[in-house]
This record gives structure tokens, C-alpha cells and sequence, in this order.
């Protein structure tokens, strides 16, 4: 478990790694800068400089490949670019390791070996291993380190990401994102068309609805920096300023460099928010361009989620929404009217939420949401006591055979769902999966080898009518493919032959789209090891990233952590969640757990004069500041300051708590860490490096 | 599995009986069990997080003709269940859910306040402004009036890229679904969610 501290984030889940770990003996490896509730309940722990995953995994599966422990079977069958990725982990050896980590070499080569002599096994990580520039390197090094041990597609093993809030998995499929649409169609033009027949609107409607055609193809801004798209401290690429915000159900203090984010808030002509509590967003600005929409929790309406194994339910409406709420489709409902185009964007949907449910179905089939009828979701959601608790699949009742929650791909009306990504060892129609065949059938890598992409003779589901390898399925329906074919021939062919839509492709360890081809440690564009940033620079400056420019490069200076000596860490507390409006505005939430602290180690309380419980003033590079608690604690390092990021109602020193509707500011208040989480962003996806910045810590 | 350990540390047999948030224990017993919660994790959390009660304080029903609701935590992506028990359209209490195949019964601190997101006093209760610094009340149309005028100002004056839409993870696949379907309509794509960061 890497980057992820379960323990206080998912709690419940806890029972099935202490299951694990108490009942199959299995090793749990705990990964992570601080030593938390999850490290200790760890069989071995490691103690990581934040930022330097892909060097410790890349460093693992060095071991794990040099000293021939790794699948050999599952990488010449079902892997692509092993060479090239060993080529690259070669560089990282035990001692590299421990330069770049601080991960003593032994503890690289123990940790190796614990994973392959204990196999299958699973790889845990959360916003600990995402939250940094490289980022996208950190996941990519988790999947390859499970290739290479044979660990994908079986129980017990693959990749699982701990998502965070309830239905992030949910949104992240509609794609509530500015790269794509929903299903992860993209934005492209036939990606466009394909909604359009979906929407059963004029394809040249939705156009002139744009700009131009050139800004229905261009990614929008993102939420880590769309207030640059207000202050313009960052050069924009868009032909306009941003002037009117809507924040619906969504928590601003969760922001890194938030400061920025609430300064942007005059500059705006109007904001609309949308949350049944009042959130730290009504603290920032002055200006009377706001407006607060009560909307009502979800247990005042219903609708399906996904949770993070991919799991539909139906959450039941408990009430009515209370006071003057309303639900958010009754607010979406009303604004739509009222900007005029609600007979086009209602159009095949009456009934609310079912028909919502249907149009999704009808349209997402990259991944399998079709067969997820509202019907049959609420069948499993009333019937959960008739699942088997180790199969997730129904013993008799009305769901028999299928797995609870109809794990996507669920391919049809009748398929049981995919418990398992991957797994060859069932057939599709039963919810097994090869990998997807989604970037061509043959590549030629940078070392001028040629490789067929397809997964080898021999290497199929059970039933699949090829014994091997196979592109996805297209043209049965003339002009269309397995995702674009809205009749759902294609998939169904596909299924009846016992063949994934998808095709039969081998996971691949070298992206070539990407800048670094298979991942590289690169020194945080903020970083406390100036000797290391000449051999491990970061990226070059993005121009045009997301619409904003993102400074890597030269936002990277060796000289930085002479003013800033330690790295800030951010994270979450059991009895908070995310921007904390919700939790603490529950009482015994916030008695619970009232204060916000910043945790320090007791040497460097020592050095710097501070004893536990004492005030302290955190200052971030950016110029944020924040006065919180100290808590002395040995669970951090003498270079590392961890906060928990859940609190607002004070600002740099200054109570907020007059800036909330009368009576409404939360039980409890307290600094937001984000004021001084740092500059940096990750190169593909522009996610905020919360977890590897530096600031500098004084008593208050 | 974990189910039937949860049987062993806990109870055997009693297991119908176990009741959470009866507001008659009200805050002390929360408080314990979230205390409980803030301590240990995992396994052993179900039968610390439950009160087995009386069997005859179990026969006063003391909710008449209330009905119960299965649903779904909002908190975390676990997707853990909670029966939900509805008395003349009031959430009058909650009961964890033995049989959930996932949460087992379990629940953290904060899902065992789950409750509270409905009859919290700090929810907000009408659309408010900010006028002249203060927050002043006003109606649903004089809110969504006011806020369609200025949208479509922009629009017009602007483009509908002047337009910033940050959606949520915290609203149903439909309601996601349609927040992306609104900035298509709109004509922007600078629409996100928490997903981002």
C-alpha cells in the first residue's frame, strides 16, 4: 500500500486488508512518509521521501527482473516493451534507490523479494502517489511492477485504487472533465458525433453553441487551475478571461496555493454555489457577484453511484429535501430552462432520474455501462444480502450468478458484471476480460524493435473463438465499432463468439505519446535535494496546458530550500472528509476531532524551539501562510511537516467565521493546509503536487 | 468470511438485535462509538460500533408504522450501506447493514453520523446574495432569475468560455452525467470535477 493511508480514509475497507493479513498471512507493506494509522497496522513499513515512488518501484522491479523473480510466462504473453522497461529500471539500483529515496538499499532488495515470494498480490495506492508532477509516472510504475510479478487479472492481485469521495468513480466515468466526454470518449470530433446521436441533437446545434470549432476540440480548463483563468498570473490560451463561476458540490479549500483561488474571487462578475452547507467558499471575496443555492443532500434524492470497485448501487431517497432544498436535478432543471435550450437537453428524459440512467446506458459503451440498467441496479441494491461475501456473487434470489453491483464492463442486459479487470481464466460472457486492444496492432519503439501488440498464440478467454491475440471488433454494423455502434450488435457478436469488444492485447509498459516513454524519477519541481534536481531535472515548461501556462522547469530552483527547508505532506483525518463543510458541520464530528495541527518531528521542534501544542506559523514559497498547532510526533521525519487538509473559517492568522450566513459557519474552524501547499502540477494530467512541496515553520 | 469472525468477537446470536443512533441514547453512545471508531479500525469495528439493546426495550418499537430504507453512505468511495429508518417522512434513526456484501456491518465515525447530513442545523436553508457585504435571503426564482440573466450577459459579451463549471464526485452518476451534458449544451469545455486533483 503505497501513498494511501486507508486506515483514516477508507476505513471499512480496512476489514478486508486485516482479513488478509490476519487470516492468509499476508504481508501488508506499508509505503509512505509518515508513519501512519495505516502504517501500523503494517506487517513491514517503509519510510519514503515523498515524491520518489517510481525510483523505489522502478528500484523493485529492477530486483525483481535482474534476479529473475519475475512471470516470465505472463510477460511474454500478455506484455508489451518489457526490454525497453528493464533498459530503464536498470538505472535504478538498490544504492540509487537509496539516494534518491532515503529507502536503505537492503530494505529495496527485502521488499522485492516479499513481493515475489508472496504472490498473487495486490498494489494499494491513493492521492499519496498521484498528488506530485510525476504522478502519472508513480501509477504507470505501480502497473508495471504487477506485470512483471504476474499479478493482473486474478484474485487477489491487480491494481487497486482507493478512489476518495463516494461516487468520484461515478464522475470520473461521465467524465465531468475538460478532456473528454462522458465515457471517456474524448473530445475529438467523432467522439462529439457520437453524443450527439446519443443526445438526439443536431451535431451542428451543439457546434454552434461553441466559439469555434477549434474550442470544441481544445481541453478546457481543469479544476487545479481555473482561477489563472481569472488572475492571469500564468499566460492563458483562451480567447476570453473567465468572468462567472458555477462550484456545485464541490469544496474550494481543497485547492492547493488556495489563496489564489480565493482572490480570484472579486475579479469574477458572478459565482454560483451549490451545497447544502455553507462552504469555505463563502469566506473568500467581498464583492456582492455571489449567490449560495441550497441544494439537498443525496439522501433527499436518488440515483446510482459507482463505488471503487466499480460497483453500481441505488441510493435510495430517504426524505424529502428539508427546508426550502431542492435536489440537484431540480436546480439543474430550472437554470436549463431558463438559458433556453431545455427542450434539446431533455429530450428522451421524462422521468428523473431513471431516464438519465438509460440515455448513460445507451451511450457508454467504452466501458460497459449498458448493461447497468436502473432495473437491475436496484434489484442488486434491495437483494445485497443474497451475495456470496468472498465471490460478491448471488447464491439463488433474483440476481443468481451475477456479482454484486454489476462491476463494469457489463457488457449486456443478461451479462453478471466483471468482478475482476483482465482475467483470462473466465469466459467474457462470465465476466472475464483479456487486456484492450486500444493503440494500434504493432508498434515500433525508439530502439527501432518492432512489436506485435496483440497478446500471444494461445492466450485467450475460455470459449473465445481465437486462440490468441485479436483487434477489437468493428464494421459488423458497417461504419461503426464496438463503441460507436449504438444498436449494441457489435458488443453482443463480439460476446456470443466469446470474445472481449474490446480485442485481445497485451498490457504495455512504454507509452509513447508520453515524455517519459516508461517512467523516470524526476526531482518535485519544489525540492529539498539540490544535488539531485542536474540528474533527475524536471520537465520543460507546458505553454499550453489545459488552456494555461505551467511552469516546470523554471519554477525548479536548487536554491529554493535554503529558505524553505521542509516538505509539507497533506492528508485526510478519520473523522473528516475532503473540504470538511459536511463534517464539520456535524457536532460530534467536531468534537471529536476539533482543531487543525501541524505535525512536527521532535528533533526539529527541538532545533527550532517549539514544544507540542504550541502555535506555529507555516509559510509556503508562494507566499501563503497559516498558523496551526504543533503536534511533536515521531510519526514524520526531521524533514517532513504533514497537515490535514479538511478546515477552513480562518485565514493566515485571521478568523472567517463573520464572513458565513448568520449561524451557519461549521462547529469546527481552523487554517485550510492549502494555503500553503505549493506551485506544481503533473505533466499529463495537471493534477496539483500537494505532497511533495517545501515551506518553512516558526514559532508563532 | 470477515462475517463470521465479526460473529466470533462479537455476540453470536444477537446480531438482529444491534441498533445504532437510537436517539433516545442519543449523543453519549455516539460519541463512545465514534471514540471506538477513531481508535480501531477494520474488524473489529462492527461489533464495537453496535448497542445491543434490551429485548423488551426492542418490543416498544418506538417508532410505530416507520419504514426502513436501504441506502447508500455518501462519505467515502467504499459505498458502505445503511438502513435508513423513516418515520412520517422524518429520518428518525439509523442501522447499520449486517448483510451489505462489502461493508459487513462496518462503518467509520463518519458514516455512523450519516443522519446528521439531514438534520444538521447548519444546513443551508434558502438561496441566499451577498448584498452589500451581508447575506440576505431571497426566493428559488429571484436566485435562478437573476443568475440565468447574468449567464446569458456573459455569454453574449464574453463567449461561453467565460463560463467556469467545477461539478462534483459527491452527486449521482445522473446528476455527473448531466453537469457534463450542460457545459456540451452551454458550449465550453472548461468543466471539471474533484476527479482533477
Amino acid at each position: 500500500m503505497i501513498g494511501s493511508n486507508a486506515a483514516e480514509a477508507h476505513p471499512v475497507a480496512m476489514q478486508h486488508v486485516l482479513y488478509a493479513k490476519e487470516v492468509n498471512n499476508a504481508p501488508i507493506i506499508v509505503v509512505d512518509p509518515r508513519f501512519t494509522r495505516l502504517a501500523a497496522k503494517a506487517t513491514d513499513y517503509v519510510r519514503i521521501r515523498p515524491g520518489t515512488d517510481t525510483a523505489f518501484v522502478m528500484g523493485l522491479i529492477n530486483q525483481i527482473v535482474s534476479r529473475d523473480w519475475y512471470d516470465k510466462e505472463f510477460v511474454r504473453t500478455r506484455v508489451a516493451g518489457f526490454p525497453e522497461m528493464c533498459k530503464v529500471a536498470s538505472h535504478y539500483t538498490p544504492e540509487v534507490v537509496e539516494d534518491i529515496t532515503g529507502v536503505p538499499a537492503s530494505e529495496v532488495v527485502r521488499i522485492a523479494k516479499l513481493m515475489a515470494t508472496h504472490r498473487p498480490g495486490t498494489v494499494v495506492w491513493c492521492m499519496g502517489g498521484t498528488q506530485h508532477s510525476i504522478g502519472s509516472s508513480n501509477t504507470r510504475a505501480f502497473c508495471i511492477l504487477q506485470l512483471v510479478l504476474g499479478n493482473m487479472g486474478k484474485a487477489g492481485g491487480g491494481t487497486n485504487i482507493f478512489r476518495g469521495h463516494d461516487n468520484v468513480q461515478g464522475a470520473t466515468d461521465m467524465c465531468v472533465l475538460s478532456h473528454s466526454l462522458p465515457g471517456y470518449y474524448g473530445i475529438k470530433d467523432g467522439s462529439w458525433k457520437h453524443w450527439c446521436q446519443v443526445w438526439d441533437v443536431d451535431y451542428e446545434w451543439i457546434k454552434s453553441r461553441f466559439h469555434s470549432k477549434e474550442y470544441m476540440n481544445k481541453k478546457g480548463f481543469t479544476l487545479a487551475r481555473w482561477y489563472e483563468g481569472v488572475n492571469q498570473d500564468d499566460k492563458i490560451n483562451q480567447y476570453t478571461p473567465i468572468k462567472a463561476l458555477i462550484q456545485w458540490g464541490c469544496a474550494g479549500n481543497s485547492n492547493s496555493q488556495m489563496f489564489k483561488a480565493a482572490k480570484a474571487m472579486n475579479k469574477l462578475e458572478l459565482v454560483v454555489i451549490v451545497d447544502p452547507f455553507a462552504p469555505a467558499m463563502c469566506e473568500w471575496g467581498d464583492k456582492d457577484n455571489i449567490y449560495l443555492l441550497p441544494c439537498s443532500s443525496q439522501y433527499e434524492t436518488s440515483g446510482s453511484l459507482t463505488s471503487t470497485s466499480r460497483q453500481f448501487q441505488w441510493r435510495f431517497k430517504v426524505v424529502d429535501p428539508v427546508y426550502e432544498s431542492k435536489d440537484d436535478y431540480e436546480i439543474m432543471a430550472e437554470l436549463v430552462k431558463r438559458l433556453g435550450f431545455a427542450d434539446k437537453f431533455y429530450k428522451n428524459i421524462k422521468k428523473i432520474p431513471e431516464d438519465i440512467t438509460r440515455e448513460i446506458c445507451k451511450g457508454t459503451l467504452t466501458i460497459g455501462y449498458n448493461g447497468a440498467l436502473p432495473e437491475r441496479i436496484k434489484k442488486h441494491t434491495l437483494n445485497w444480502h443474497t451475495f456470496d461475501i468472498d465471490t460478491l456473487q448471488a447464491k439463488g434470489g433474483p440476481c443468481d450468478g451475477e456479482y454484486y453491483g454489476l462491476p463494469w464492463p457489463c457488457w449486456t442486459e443478461t451479462h453478471p458484471g466483471t468482478p475482476i479487470l483482465y482475467d483470462i481464466s473466465k469466459p467474457v460472457a462470465k465476466g472475464g476480460l483479456p487486456f484492450r486492444a486500444r493503440f494500434g496492432t504493432k508498434i515500433t519503439y525508439y530502439d527501432g524493435r518492432t512489436e506485435n501488440l496483440l497478446a500471444a498464440e494461445g492466450v485467450a478467454n475460455p470459449g473465445s473463438q481465437v486462440k490468441g491475440g485479436y483487434p477489437e471488433f468493428k464494421d459488423i454494423v458497417p461504419g461503426t465499432n464496438w463503441k460507436t455502434d449504438l444498436s449494441q450488435k457489435t458488443i453482443k457478436e463480439a460476446i456470443k463468439r466469446g470474445m472481449a469488444p474490446f480485442g485481445n492485447a497485451r498490457a504495455r509498459c512504454v507509452v509513447w505519446t508520453f515524455p517519459d516513454q516508461v517512467p523516470v524519477h524526476r526531482e518535485p519541481v519544489h525540492s529539498p535535494r539540490p544535488d539531485l534536481i542536474a540528474k533527475y531535472p524536471t520537465y520543460e515548461d507546458k505553454p499550453d496546458q489545459y488552456r494555461v501556462y505551467t511552469r516546470f522547469k523554471s519554477e525548479q530552483d536548487p536554491e529554493l530550500v535554503k529558505k524553505f527547508p521542509f516538505v509539507i505532506i497533506t492528508g485526510r483525518m478519520v473523522e473528516h472528509m475532503g473540504g470538511g463543510a459536511e463534517t464539520r458541520s456535524n457536532k460530534y464530528l467536531s468534537e471529536l476531532q476539533p482543531k487543525v495541527y501541524a505535525e512536527i518531528n521532535e528533533r526539529t521542534a527541538n532545533n527550532l524551539g517549539i514544544r507540542n501544542g504550541q502555535m506555529v506559523w507555516i509559510e509556503s514559497p508562494e507566499g501563503g501562510r497559516i498558523k496551526v498547532m504543533a503536534k511533536v510526533t515521531d510519526r514524520v521525519d526531521e524533514h517532513t511537516i504533514f497537515l490535514p487538509y479538511h478546515f477552513a473559517g480562518q485565514f493566515e492568522g485571521k478568523s472567517m467565521v463573520d464572513k458565513y450566513p448568520e449561524g451557519l459557519a461549521p462547529y469546527a474552524v481552523g487554517e485550510p493546509a492549502n494555503i500553503v501547499t505549493n506551485y506544481g502540477y503533473d505533466i499529463i494530467t495537471q493534477i496539483q503536487a500537494t505532497k511533495d512541496g517545501l515551506c518553512n515553520v516558526k514559532p508563532a | 468470511m470477515a462475517q463470521k469472525k465479526i460473529i466470533k468477537n462479537g455476540k453470536a446470536g444477537k446480531r438482529s438485535r444491534r441498533i445504532t443512533l437510537n436517539p433516545k441514547l442519543a449523543r453519549r453512545s455516539f460519541l463512545k462509538l465514534s471514540v471506538a471508531a477513531a481508535a480501531v479500525t477494520g474488524a473489529a469495528l462492527a461489533p464495537r460500533l453496535t448497542k445491543t439493546v434490551a429485548a423488551e426495550a426492542a418490543k416498544k418499537e418506538p417508532y410505530p408504522g416507520s419504514k426502513k430504507i436501504k441506502t447508500i453512505c455518501t462519505y467515502c468511495s467504499v459505498g458502505c450501506g445503511i438502513i435508513a429508518e423513516v418515520q412520517n417522512g422524518v429520518w428518525v434513526r439509523q442501522e447499520i447493514a449486517t448483510d451489505h456484501p462489502v461493508s459487513r456491518g462496518g462503518h467509520c465515525c463518519k458514516g455512523a453520523g450519516a443522519i446528521e447530513m439531514v438534520t444538521s442545523e447548519k444546513r443551508l436553508k434558502t438561496p441566499m446574495k451577498r448584498v452589500g457585504g451581508k447575506w440576505q435571503k431571497i426566493s428559488w426564482d429571484q436566485a435562478m432569475d437573476e443568475i440565468s440573466a447574468k449567464l446569458l450577459d456573459i455569454r453574449k459579451k464574453d463567449g461561453p468560455d467565460a463560463l467556469h463549471f467545477n461539478g462534483s464526485a459527491k452527486v449521482s452518476n445522473e446528476m455527473a452525467y448531466l453537469q457534463r451534458k450542460f457545459a456540451a449544451f452551454w458550449g465550453s469545455n472548461n468543466i471539471d470535477h474533484q476527479a482533477r486533483i
